[in-house]
């Protein structure tokens, strides 16, 4: 079932017993997960079926710290979240991303990857994609990864029908969950606001989060402000431990032994180093990326040049009316640690359209993140150099210790953190059930509950979490 | 000469090229082999 807004839903007396609070990967994963149960639930969509700058205003926020993406334009707010706009590369965290690291402080996850493997059939046969291969091992240090660039889902398109059809699962679009009620115990109601007016309380035996890696602690941030903190009552980590994926071009390389490599159609290979090589350097988990230039013969010896006299091969470029670049570019995406300053809080001046404040993200790269970068590359150089793979080039500012560069990519969009999850609630949000510490009915679903970030694309883990939650959440209903 | 020999050639010379700059800085790393010369990560026989 899906309907317009809270008017007409209200009309059709469905009565759930789940009220997921938000449309994107993890809310539609966990509604059809109940929905194969039989359990009936209701779906709060903030936004409608397509993108409308009404709805993306209530994302406007600002960001102090580092520089990154309008946070606006970093999330989509309508049916399908921001699979709307996702790249479709898929992979999920490994073993060693969810054990603790002495070298990495607050890293370890109260769930091992075995936890979430009797989902990865699940996951695959949802994102459409096929048997993930092994690493296999290209150096003494690094493997090469298999990432998946598949055709990305896009959730709401894919999954309208089987919602429109489903008995159980009522889908209430263009409404939003502007605060929850709570005692200290459990989560009482829920206020909304829908079609542009408030539209009432609402409740339901239990609630699921599930707006987004930035969107869940602004809304739990400000339940809590609201109800006196009786929404999360251990709310010492609560917004706290926000993290990205920084990703830079830092580098070019020579590739003399392309078959050891094992590109892929568009060029590019992704490597990664092993556990025992991180915890030597003291470094957190990062993936190189190679992206190789397509020339040969003469082109391909000119594009080499970039890496030794840009300005020449740039001039040369230009005469034979090509822009022609280093054989390989390097790339590094890495983890970024978690911080307990990296935060989410609600803004004291400026509020959305609906009368919540703004959210203010303080966002800065640490001295963790830099020696990953600096060490991560050389990791790589050295070991490619040993194995007369290639040699690589590192850039001017990783080494001489600039900023980060502002014309890159910066960051992959990827919002994890804020309501992690953990055993301890002086550093943590949620448990290994993504129930929030102390809260009987309330979960939160998404990257926010990342305790730490791993290397990889978080949309492949993000929804064999949501099954997780889903199957946990249709046992526990049915008891 | 033949091509395999002159590709290796041709290598070399690119990989013999930081080595004519003016040095601003050469590093060791953890391996004897490589060294690190003004970002340029090599093989010492690259600069022999």
């Amino acid at each position: 079932m899906i309907f317009q807004d809270m008017a007409a839903y209200r009309a059709a007396s469905h009565t759930p017993r789940v009220a997921i609070i938000g449309g994107g990967v993890a809310g539609i994963t966990i509604a059809r997960k109940l929905d194969a149960r039989g359990i009936p639930c209701v779906l709060f969509e903030a936004g409608g079926e397509d993108i409308t700058e009404e709805s993306q205003d209530f994302y406007r926020g600002s960001t102090v710290g580092d520089q990154y993406f309008d946070l606006d334009v970093t999330r989509l707010r309508y049916l399908g979240g921001s699979s709307n706009h996702w790249a479709g590369w898929c992979r999920v965290l490994d073993a060693y991303d969810f054990e603790s690291r002495s070298y990495i402080p607050h890293s370890g996850w109260p769930i091992r990857r075995a936890d979430i493997e009797p989902f990865l059939d699940e996951t695959r046969a949802i994102l459409g994609l096929r048997e993930f291969k092994a690493t296999y091992p290209l150096t003494d240090n690094f493997g090469r990864m298999d990432l998946i660039k598949s055709d990305a889902v896009r959730f709401g398109t894919q999954f309208r029908g089987e919602l429109e059809a489903s008995r159980n699962v009522a889908v209430v679009l263009n409404t939003t969950v502007l605060e929850l009620a709570g005692d200290g115990k459990a989560v009482t109601g829920a206020k909304l606001f829908s079609a542009g007016a408030p539209a009432g309380d609402f409740t339901a035996p239990y609630f699921v989060v599930a707006t987004g890696g930035l969107e869940n602690s602004r809304l739990l941030l400000w339940s809590n402000a609201q109800s006196n903190g009786a929404v999360v009552p251990n709310a010492k980590a609560l917004g706290r431990y926000w993290m990205e994926h920084p990703m830079y071009w830092a580098g070019n390389a020579f590739i003399t032994n392309q078959d050891a490599l094992e590109f892929d159609d568009e060029g590019e290979c992704f490597m990664i180093p092993t556990p025992p090589a991180m915890a030597e350097r003291g470094v957190a988990n990062f993936h190189i990326q190679l992206e190789t230039m397509p020339y040969h013969g003469t082109k391909q010896l000119i594009a080499e040049m970039a890496c030794y006299a840009p300005r020449f091969t740039e001039w040369v470029s230009s005469a034979i009316g090509m822009h022609l670049q280093c054989s390989a570019r390097v790339h590094i995406d890495w983890e970024q640690p978690p911080v307990e300053s990296n935060h989410i809080a609600l803004s004291a001046t400026e509020r959305d359209a609906a009368g919540v404040p703004r959210m203010e993200l303080h966002w800065k790269k640490g001295d963790l993140d830099r020696r990953t970068l600096v060490e991560g590359m050389r990791m790589f150089g050295e070991d490619i150099a040993l194995k007369d793979i290639g040699r690589l080039h590192i850039s001017d500012w990783v080494l001489n210790g600039e900023d980060y560069p502002s014309d890159m990519e910066l960051a992959g969009n990827h919002h994890m953190g804020g309501t992690r999850m953990g055993t301890d609630p002086a550093t943590s949000v949620v448990d290994a059930n993504s129930r929030v510490h102390g809260m009987e009915n309330l979960y939160v679903a998404g990257s926010s509950v990342f305790a730490t970030a791993g290397q990889c694309t978080p949309t492949t883990t993000i929804t064999a979490l949501s099954l997780r939650l889903g199957d946990h959440l249709g046992r526990t209903v049915a008891s | 000469m033949p091509k395999t020999s002159r590709r290796r050639l041709l290598k070399a010379l690119f990989f013999a090229l930081p080595a004519l700059a003016i040095f601003r800085h050469v590093r060791p790393t953890r391996h004897d082999d490589i060294v690190e010369v003004d970002g340029w990560i090599l093989k010492r026989s690259d600069l022999a």
